[in-house]
């Protein structure tokens, strides 16, 4: 188990495909980051790890992610295989942000 | 140095006009406007643009860039493809609606909206658009720090690259941009899929079917300038994610979407998906501001709609194009400007860091829009073009512009002795001068879903 603080603006990787994710915002703690079934990586690493054949979901790009209590969300910044896991839940997708009502 | 300034003295008469028949060249229409316009500078501040440059409790800065000329051509461009159509209209009135319309007034380095703003960074300086109350909750990601008000992020901002904060805000979707001038030329329109322009007509039995997928104000401006020019236009909104222009200023939401029927869909269901596919199916013309993405996680790829309906014509408004990463980039009408080098050459021609007019990327960027779908549908369609809101506001202000600084400072100086030697003042008036006048307007606005049962019997589309 790799756990890992999450920063705002932390970028990390899947092992198992070629999902990236940004932390929006993270409270304290360390947390188990998953993707495809295993650990999410710093952008800089170079280890690959075989996907969890059972899990056919998918990150897609430009989403963003949440834990239950919404505590924690990640954005998808390249959309990839494998669903996206903190401490073994699965998060869910959320709405997507309003229009503004002018610019 | 001396004839390239006369070159440039030359060039300032008739720049609507001329703009006008470049435009229509790329169209390949051989057709010309017989327009005649007044000295750029003097339409600018006919129109209000002019008072919409430079510091708040200052005289306005004289902007030496034919915005103003190019909104009248383009307009004139799209009247020479609908006769008739616009008498009475002007081009660059639209560039200023909504500020007349919303008492915005200019505002130095912050758009006059206020939601976009140039700050320093260490080698530059960038725009930031937080257009979005939820904007915010993604700076603290964007610049790793938390900071929630302008002079935190300015600081934060200060510190770091400019190439570094509009990628990062790329990733987030924040409208960041780069406030630099590129002179390598830009086309105003890109054909991504299909036909070339013909240039010619083509029959057509009916006037066209408009489907408007878009929102805020570039693509509901060019919906309202096909109406003019004919066509049924049907506004589609998704439940969930309205036009956010519904909640802003009524009189100029009215004036851009009075007279359309609204169809609402629940894009979350099957059924909802459905029908905004058969609703495209019976369009002759598509017109969306999204990233490409969006439609098609969606399940609807515009280059397959083109290709499996002859005749269709699909046009794209993005920010920066849909090729590559830029596909990725949201862009609103001020930002998308500043990234064209709107403030940049505002810059060097003054000597002064400024948001020039409101969002002007959005008016220039309907017009635009406007004129390439009417000459699509009018010469067969079946094509797929794309208009990038930073790319039109390049092509405008690279028209005409000289190739030496020092004589951009001389046109400045020549244009704003044109508008002291004139002294007419600004039209002021918020009604009459295109269209509709706002009262009526409002009276025929329809709201969200109004008419979606209608439009479906309508087009032969079964519930």
């Amino acid at each position: 188990m790799a756990r890992t603080a999450l920063k705002a603006g932390g970028r990390f990787k899947s092992a198992t495909s070629e999902a990236q994710v940004m932390v929006i915002k993270a409270p304290a703690g360390e947390f188990d980051l998953s993707c495809g079934g295993a650990p999410m990586v710093a952008m800089s690493a170079t280890e690959t790890a075989a996907p969890d054949a059972a899990d056919t979901g998918e990150a897609l790009i430009g989403k963003r992610y949440v834990n239950a209590d919404e505590s924690l969300e990640l954005l998808c910044t390249k959309g990839g295989r494998g669903t996206l896991k903190v401490n073994c839940a699965a998060l869910a997708i959320k709405q997507a942000k309003q229009l503004p009502s002018s610019d | 140095m001396a004839g390239a300034q006369d070159h440039d003295a030359n060039l300032n008469a008739d720049t609507a006009a001329r703009y006008a028949a470049a435009l229509l060249g790329n169209l390949r229409v051989s057709s010309v406007a017989a327009i005649s316009t007044p000295h750029p500078a003097l339409l600018a501040q006919r129109c209000g643009l002019a008072d919409l440059v430079g510091f708040p409790h200052r005289a306005p800065t004289i902007c030496p860039l034919p915005l103003a000329a190019a909104a009248e051509g383009a307009l004139a461009a799209l009247a020479v493809l609908a006769p008739g159509a616009f008498s009475g209209w002007s081009g660059a009135g639209l560039l200023t609606e909504r500020a007349r319309l919303a008492g915005l007034s200019r505002n130095g380095a912050v758009s006059p909206g206020g939601a976009c703003r140039l700050l320093q960074a260490a080698d530059g300086s960038v725009a930031v658009n937080l257009a979005r109350p939820e904007d915010w909750a993604l700076v603290p990601a964007w610049l790793e720090t938390p900071a929630a008000d302008f002079d935190a992020v300015s600081a934060a901002v200060a510190v770091r690259p400019v190439a570094e904060l509009v990628e990062r805000a790329g990733w987030l979707g924040l409208a960041v941009a780069a406030d630099a001038w590129n002179p390598a030329p830009r086309p105003w329109c890109r054909i991504h899929a299909g036909a070339p322009w013909r240039g010619t007509p083509a029959p057509h039995a009916r006037p066209p079917r408009v489907l408007d997928l878009s929102s805020l104000w570039a693509g509901p401006l060019c919906t309202r300038l096909l109406r003019r020019c004919g066509a049924d236009v049907v506004k589609v909104e998704s439940l969930q994610r309205p036009d956010g222009a519904r909640r802003g200023n009524a009189a100029f939401y009215a004036q851009l979407n009075a007279g359309k029927r609204c169809v609402a869909l629940d894009l979350a269901t099957d059924a909802g998906r459905a029908r905004l596919a058969a609703l495209i199916e019976a369009a002759d013309i598509v017109i969306e501001s999204t990233r490409p993405r969006a439609l098609r996680q969606l399940g609807i790829v515009a280059e397959d709609c083109v290709r499996h309906r002859p005749g269709l014509t699909w046009i794209s408004l993005t920010g920066y194009g849909r090729d590559g990463d830029n596909a990725q980039r949201i862009a609103y009408g001020d930002d998308a400007a500043v990234a064209a080098g709107l403030s940049r050459l505002q810059f060097e021609a003054t000597g002064e860091h400024l948001i020039v007019g409101d969002a002007i990327g959005d008016p220039l960027g309907g017009l635009h829009a406007a004129l390439a779908a009417w000459a699509s549908w009018r010469d067969g369609g079946g094509r797929l073009v794309g208009l990038a809101l930073r790319d039109v506001v390049h092509h405008v202000i690279a028209f005409d512009l000289p190739t030496q600084c020092a004589t951009l400072h001389t046109r400045a100086r020549q244009w704003a002795a044109v508008i002291a030697a004139a002294d007419a003042p600004a039209v002021k008036s918020d009604t009459g001068m295109n269209g509709v006048e706002a009262r009526e307007a409002l009276q025929r606005v329809s709201s969200l879903g109004a008419d979606t049962l209608a439009v479906l019997a309508d087009w032969g589309i079964a519930c």
